[in-house]
């Protein structure tokens, strides 16, 4: 069977919730297999109705606590939630630690919430390379919400926000004064600010600072700061009922929701390199380690060497195409 | 070492009880795989289920469970037969902690693939995890 034909079987079973499907789908995409790859192509462009929302901070803002409280009251009006949680991988081992469902636990057994965690693989930018696959997977699995985690951010890991539709920044009290607020950065790609662990003392001024800096902006700031707490259970509702409005607003806005759909000469360059990358690593065709030794021996230039790798995976597509073609026939 | 953004780590699950607050061995044994590379889910369980829930969401290779105070075979089985429910046998199993001599036996039964007790040398865990979770993805070890 190809790729392509075992990432269709996968993805019929993804499309009928089964979760091992879709948590296998999940894994194939991260570790950037023939079939992941073509199971990321597969699920491009999300459908319409689903919601996704991210979610960034600092390390031990409390994004964890705050998605699993938001949770529990969006599963009303978003009956089936994703949630995709990063955390750091190491540097020096390439190993994880991924302890963002830890707070999440309410959920372990609730068949209509779907967690998963993700290490960033060495993938800079607040989210892992495989994320916007992921997302596109949970939403050809008919999710209503996706929600984002990302690792605890600094001040410039804001690829979040070009895959989440409404974006929320964690901000705990206690961090910088008013010069923090008005920096460059996560602060400027989110639509909702939420200072958390309102009930501790240093709350008030942090949301000061951070309400000052949107009243400089003027008229056209379109950014909303709210407070919470996840330990009293203050401002949850009020947020949650800010991230759907906002969710309403941008489908008022009429926006094209096929927009991530749309092919330009960046995103088929991507998308070529990733299918020839996920089977020039993962074949097992002896061939690849010849030409490695070839090249590695000075026998042949790398670039013919690397041309010659292209060629097998041209052929190898003919190829799965007359099989296809042939088991159709057969059937 | 720079690991590549698509390496395709062992991914284990460990996981306690909610109630026991005990974690110095979950967090020994979560560093000690993390830095063998591998990716470690961490969660506490309120229900046995829970645990095999998470795994089929996380797609593990490994389940570990650690106990302190009790539960040790009641817990087990009850994992291993929401497994069976959820038609993933092949899924490997271990458990550590303060497993005592009498427990040893019914946990065998059940299908426990190592039992690591207290004093177990951490590059022996650390190995059977390895093993385990190549040979539940097909891989020779």
């Amino acid at each position: 069977m190809s790729p392509e034909t075992e990432a269709a079987h996968l993805l019929q079973n993804v499309s009928g919730g089964d979760s091992l499907a879709i948590a296998r789908a999940i894994t194939a995409i991260e570790n950037a297999t023939a079939i992941g790859a073509e199971l990321s192509l597969a699920v491009r462009g999300r459908p319409a109705k689903c919601r996704t929302l991210g979610v960034t901070g600092p390390p031990g803002a409390g994004k964890s606590s705050l998605i699993s409280a938001l949770t529990a009251i969006l599963l009303e009006r978003y009956p089936r939630i994703g949630v995709l949680t990063v955390d750091p991988s190491s540097p020096v081992s390439g190993g994880a630690v991924l302890g963002d469902r830890v707070r999440m636990a309410a959920h372990s057994r609730n068949p209509d919430v779907f967690i998963r965690s993700l290490a960033t693989r060495g993938h800079l930018g607040g989210v892992t390379r495989a994320t916007r696959g992921v997302i596109d997977v949970l939403g050809a699995a008919a999710f209503d919400l996706v929600i984002v985690e990302t690792v605890g951010t600094g001040q410039s890991e804001v690829e979040v926000a070009s895959l989440t539709e409404v974006k929320l920044a964690v901000c705990p009290p206690g961090l910088g004064d008013d010069m923090q607020a008005i920096k460059a950065g996560i602060l400027e790609v989110a639509d909702l600010l939420v200072v958390n662990k309102a009930d501790l003392p240093d709350a008030d001024r942090t949301a000061g600072h951070l309400k000052a800096m949107l009243h400089y902006r003027g008229d056209a700031e379109t950014r909303s700061l709210l407070l919470a707490s996840t330990v009293t259970g203050d401002g949850l509702m009020a947020l949650a009922h800010a991230i759907d409005a906002r969710f309403r607003a941008s489908i008022n806005e009429d926006r094209d929701v096929c927009a991530n759909m749309t092919v330009t000469p960046a995103t088929l360059a991507d998308d070529a390199a990733e299918l020839v990358r996920a089977f020039v690593r993962y074949t097992r065709d002896a061939r690849v380690s010849d030409i490695c030794l070839a090249i590695n021996r000075g026998e042949i230039r790398h670039r013919d060497g690397l041309i010659a790798a292209v060629k097998m995976f041209v052929e190898s597509c003919d190829d799965a195409a007359g099989a296809d073609a042939h088991s159709r026939v057969g059937s | 070492m720079l690991t590549q953004d698509t390496a395709p780590q062992p991914r284990i699950l460990l996981t306690k009880s909610f109630i026991d607050s005990h974690d110095r061995a979950i967090a020994t044994i979560a560093l000690a795989l993390r830095d063998a590379a591998m990716e470690v889910v961490l969660i506490d369980y309120e229900q046995p289920e829970d645990v095999v829930n998470v795994a089929l969401q996380e797609d593990v290779d490994v389940i570990g469970v650690s106990f302190m105070s009790g539960g040790q075979v009641e817990t087990t089985e009850k994992i291993f037969a929401e497994l069976k429910r959820r038609d993933v046998t092949d899924l490997p199993v271990v458990v550590g902690g303060t497993i005592r001599p009498f427990d040893v036996p019914p946990l065998e039964a059940a299908g426990v693939k190592a039992i690591f007790r207290g004093g177990a040398p951490l590059t022996e865990v650390v190995d059977s995890f390895r093993t385990l979770s190549r040979a539940y993805r097909g891989l020779a070890s």
